[in-house]
């Protein structure tokens, strides 16, 4: 019998058992950068949440629930908080289904389908600075474009102040934010479509099932693990959004697209650590709930029909 | 006959698909190539009209804007920051992918269950505490350290993909190596690396595109202008030429180029990287 590297070694004429090192040392280096630099600030936030501490004096105290009694009774967090959860209302139906369009679209296509994908997909390979700067511009009120087009395709009456009003500021970044997102969802679905038998769509074409019945009958439900992950994925980044938004607007004007990222950010940027972990951790909390929840009810959803 | 006909109205069929994808791929398309038109005009054509195309192409906008700034420090941070980091999470990923996939001891599932831990968290969850450790370590404000913090958070992604890829290997090979006298280290080098090439240049090029592109960390840990990256410099230098429209844009685009080309260039492996690491 061939000899398995997984098989724990063993001498044989050895009494004791050692302990084989190696699978340890293949992780060390791993385990010390993540623990430091990742982990470790993630459950230091937790744990300093409950201690009056900043960034310039070494002392701590401990003080219970005193930055959370804050937070959860400062409007400012609870606005910030709404906002994401109004980001991640409409970035879980309008990317997500844009993605899904356009992935059907190309699939059903023969030549150019790689042309399509990489010209849809490509907003989403820059950052969010690049992202919030173009769309900054096509915002601005001398040089942009948005307004002179409404006006030209006879929509003169919507033109305004997209990031000026606070009225529409918030939904002017989700602007942004969708430009650069609905390549992610696309080219997920459109790896998912690739995984699913042609046989079945062959067999709908012989049955005579048209557009609308393939999508909802066949594409639909045999994507649904591709969408609780597509829509896991914009969980996070809805409620992690912070680069768009902090370029177009900083959150304004008046906290009117302001989220938590950036009130945490602010936070930080006043010494207030307290408040800014016990926001953090409130966030963390609420992400967590969220996502797990979500995929929990997918999961008991496909187990119980 | 009745073959041709058949084929003609299969493609009659596809027709409204590329009507769609056209007209979702111009839509798509049009706010970077307004950018790129609007970096060649001048100032007054801007303010003129936002809509037309540059009357005489000025490329000394680019000139201009380059100078304007320290785009060549940004530019040569963002490259050793990322391809520092890159490096680094193909190395440390691979290694510990191995042992997790491969290797079995006590502690496995727990260890592999402590780095997707990590995947579950918001940024926000680690900065408060991150900025004071980089001050204590003396890593606030250094290339080095934003490396670190890069590294730190694309290893739980990294680990989960190669982990995933290498249990697809088969058993027989790490047998008739270990048979040939082939210690473990050894067949991680000459046999599963070297194999894994395609699964590593996708998740190289993915990581690349996020640390090249962050801008988050890299606000709160650097405040040095000859330290920043792009995306960072993009806002100092918007920060200042914000009322000179022509530049502006060319900032845009300088700071665009480069990930276009690498898209271009690699544009499979990323969506490889995304998908693969999606669908597993």
């Amino acid at each position: 019998m061939a000899q398995s590297f997984s098989a724990p070694r063993k001498r044989a004429a050895g009494p004791r058992f050692r302990i084989d090192l190696m699978p340890y040392l293949f992780i060390l280096p791993a385990v010390i950068i993540y623990v430091i630099f990742n982990l470790g600030p993630v459950l230091a936030s937790f744990f300093l949440s409950f201690f009056r501490w900043d960034l310039l004096s070494p002392t701590t105290e401990f003080i219970g629930f005193k930055h959370y009694n804050f937070i959860l009774n400062d409007a400012r967090f609870w606005n910030a908080l709404s906002h994401n959860f109004i980001f991640l209302g409409l970035a879980v139906v309008i990317p997500v289904s844009m993605g899904l369009f356009l992935a059907v679209f190309i699939y059903e296509i023969r030549k150019g389908r790689v042309f399509f994908r990489a010209a849809l997909f490509l907003p989403a390979i820059f950052s969010g600075v690049v992202i919030a700067y173009v769309w900054k511009w096509i915002y601005h009120p001398f040089a942009g474009v948005l307004n002179p087009i409404l006006e030209l395709v006879g929509l003169g009456a919507f033109t305004q102040s997209w990031l000026g009003n606070p009225k529409i500021a918030l939904y002017s970044t989700f602007i942004a934010y969708t430009w650069a997102s609905f390549g992610y969802s696309m080219v997920i679905f459109l790896a998912g479509l690739q995984d699913i038998s042609t046989d079945i769509f062959d067999a709908a074409r012989v049955d005579g099932a048209n557009f609308r019945q393939k999508l909802f009958y066949i594409t639909i439900p045999c994507l649904y693990d591709v969408f609780t992950f597509v829509i896991t994925l914009r969980i996070f980044t809805a409620m992690g959004v912070f680069g768009v938004i902090y370029i177009l607007t900083g959150g304004g004007p008046f906290y009117s697209s302001d989220v938590i990222d950036i009130y945490v950010f602010r936070m930080i940027g006043n010494y207030e650590m307290g408040w800014a972990t016990a926001a953090a951790t409130v966030n963390t909390v609420v992400v967590v709930f969220i996502s797990t929840g979500f995929i929990k009810w997918r999961e008991w959803r496909s187990w119980s029909s | 006959m009745e073959l041709l006909s058949r084929r003609t109205q299969q493609r009659l069929r596809g027709l409204p698909f590329y009507l769609l994808l056209t007209l979702a791929t111009v839509i798509t398309l049009v706010p970077i190539i307004w950018v790129f038109a609007s970096a060649l005009k001048s100032n007054k054509e801007i303010r003129g009209n936002p809509l037309a195309l540059p009357g005489e192409w000025r490329f000394q906008n680019y000139i201009d804007a380059w100078f304007g700034a320290s785009f060549d420090a940004y530019f040569f941070n963002s490259i050793f920051i990322t391809v520092t980091s890159v490096g680094l999470v193909l190395i440390l990923s691979s290694l510990a992918a191995y042992s997790f996939a491969k290797m079995r001891f006590r502690g496995n599932q727990l260890l592999f269950f402590i780095f997707l831990f990590g995947m579950a968290f918001p940024l926000s969850a680690k900065l408060g505490p991150l900025l004071s450790l980089m001050y204590e370590l003396n890593l606030a404000n250094s290339r080095f350290g934003l490396i670190l913090v890069y590294v730190a958070g694309s290893l739980p992604f990294a680990i989960l993909m190669l982990r995933a890829f290498f249990q697809g290997f088969p058993q027989e090979l790490e047998d008739s190596a270990a048979l040939d006298g082939c210690s473990r280290f050894q067949f991680y080098l000459r046999i599963l690396l070297p194999l894994s090439k395609p699964s590593l240049m996708a998740l190289g090029i993915f990581v690349f595109m996020g640390t090249w592109n962050e801008f988050f960390q890299a606000l709160l840990l650097i405040n040095e202008d000859s330290k920043r990256t792009l995306p960072l410099g993009l806002t100092a230098f918007q920060d200042e030429y914000f009322t000179d429209f022509a530049l502006s844009f060319a900032g845009i685009n300088i700071t665009a180029v480069p990930v276009i080309i690498v898209y271009i260039m690699f544009q499979r492996n990323l969506i490889e990287g995304i998908t693969v690491g999606s669908l597993k």
